[in-house]
């Protein structure tokens, strides 16, 4: 009897309720009820905030650990994305140094097509010939490069031809940066394993990722350099920890075993590159019997005075 | 029926439902178990059903239903049907069966909640809520049956100590026989 009643009575509600619109008088009992119990219900909320604040830190310390591991993979996730993106914005300056190297200081130099005539087979020694020389306005010192990045230097120059040293040779010294950091220091062949290279000097604590770029700095001590900045030289394949400095190995771009066109880097006379070339030269004359410093450092010494 | 117990189990029926639903909508219901919340309302009911009767426990139900579809602006009557129905059934399990075993509360809290949760469900989609019938629904009511399986002993125990001793003569006039039915049979009491 009780149940029926209150059956009908729970369909007749729902039946009125369903069927009449949203300001009908079901709806609006229903309005003024939540106006009644509403300030309880606030009340209530703010007395209840307690508990609920209990329940919830039981809560949320039984979530904190599935969240702390949730999030700690997440951070791993977005730190890997983050350093690809850095290595790809790396790249990125690399390409755009290399694709733009008129806007690099290149424009004072002029570039002389070179065909490589000899190669020198020692391995202490790593020296290629080409068939261009004072003639065609090469001065010792001049960068030469090929397609893939930096090559050498000229070493020796006669009318119609040059020697050149690979950047490998023993003689060799290039400042270096590592892509688009700061970092820089100085690229030296690496003892023991003449095709490979070695930076040092760089800053301490410095942690750079292996396949990074090492391209020219362009600057030894604050002052210019012998060579354009950001022309491509290698990569890095690793840290070298044997080293007392700050130092990584740097495979390089070009291939120096296969060489047959190159490029040298004509400085135009009175032109600051070419001043610094023939500084540099004169340098390596007066002072080759006495020290085994290279070219890029005389030339940074005494730039510096 | 005694009329004082049964003159002060309403008032004290009607203040506890009170409390226990706006400690549901204030409280519990801001704290998801598992992605789903506990329903003390229809554990309630369903108690209340089992200590007082079918009559009682139908009109907690109705009574139950109607403030919360009140206070929070759902379908009027939609709660009303189902608790009444869930209270009601409490109830004549009491009346017909009158199960003792310490186990009770649980099963019937379960039930309760099923019947509880699938009905109101049924009853929504019969009204042409726009949602898929999926299994991740079917996860949800079976994970808050599981939740209100959990905390039904202790609701239970609330309940019955709020109520117990407003309740109506009879029903603790027969515990107290059953029990003494009970040790009378044993072999090692002597009559």
């Amino acid at each position: 009897m009780v149940l029926g009643l209150l059956v009908v009575l729970s369909l007749l509600l729902l039946t009125a309720y369903f069927g009449e619109a949203h300001n009908g008088r079901l709806h609006g009992v229903q309005r003024d009820f939540l106006a009644v119990v509403s300030p309880i219900q606030d009340g209530a909320n703010k007395a209840l905030k307690p508990v609920r604040d209990l329940f919830g830190w039981f809560g949320d310390t039984l979530h904190a650990k599935t969240q702390r591991n949730e999030l700690l993979k997440q951070n791993e996730q977005l730190r890997r994305e983050l350093v690809a993106n850095e290595a790809e914005k790396r790249n990125y300056h690399q390409l755009a140094s290399l694709y733009h190297l008129d806007q690099l200081g290149v424009n004072d130099y002029h570039p002389v097509t070179a065909t490589v005539v000899g190669k020198n087979p020692d391995l202490w020694y790593q020296t290629v010939n080409i068939d261009k020389g004072e003639s065609a306005g090469i001065r010792v010192n001049d960068p030469v490069i090929n397609g893939e990045g930096l090559v050498g230097r000229v070493a020796t120059v006669v009318p119609d031809g040059a020697e050149v040293d690979l950047i490998t040779d023993s003689s060799m010294g290039v400042s270096a940066r590592i892509g688009a950091n700061a970092a820089t220091g100085l690229l030296q062949p690496k003892v023991g394993e003449p095709n490979d290279l070695l930076l040092q000097y760089l800053p301490a604590n410095y942690r750079p990722n292996p396949g990074e770029y090492v391209v020219t700095s362009g600057t030894v001590s604050n002052e210019e350099s012998l060579y354009p900045p950001g022309i491509l030289i290698g990569r890095v394949t690793s840290v070298n920890e044997e080293s007392a400095y700050e130092s990584v190995n740097v495979h390089p771009l070009a291939n120096l075993h296969n060489l047959d066109i190159v490029q040298v880097l004509t400085a135009g006379a009175r032109t600051r590159p070419a001043n610094l070339s023939s500084l540099a030269a004169s340098l390596s004359a007066a002072q080759s019997t006495t020290t085994t410093n290279t070219g890029e450092q005389l030339a940074s010494t005494k730039v510096g005075e | 029926m005694n009329g004082a117990a049964s003159s002060s189990l309403l008032p004290r029926l009607a203040g506890f439902a009170f409390i226990i639903v706006f400690f549901q909508i204030g409280v519990v219901s801001e704290l998801p178990v598992f992605g789903v919340n506990a329903d003390v309302c229809s554990l309630l009911v369903a108690f209340v059903g089992l200590l007082c009767g079918s009559t009682i426990g139908a009109a907690t139900g109705f009574a139950v239903g109607l403030l919360i579809d009140l206070a929070l602006l759902q379908t009027l009557g939609l709660s009303s049907l189902v608790f009444t129905l869930v209270g009601y059934w409490c109830g004549r399990l009491r009346e017909l069966r009158d199960p003792q075993g310490p186990l009770t509360p649980l099963v019937v809290g379960a039930a309760a909640s099923a019947v509880s949760l699938f009905g109101y469900s049924l009853m929504e989609f019969m009204l042409g809520v726009d949602a898929p019938v999926s299994f991740e629904l079917l996860g949800q009511i079976v994970l808050g049956v599981l939740v209100n399986t959990v905390i039904a002993l202790p609701m239970w125990a609330l309940t019955r100590r709020v109520l117990d001793s407003a309740l109506p003569e009879d029903p603790r006039r027969r515990r107290r026989r059953r029990s003494y039915t009970t040790g009378g049979l044993s072999p090692l009491i002597k009559p």
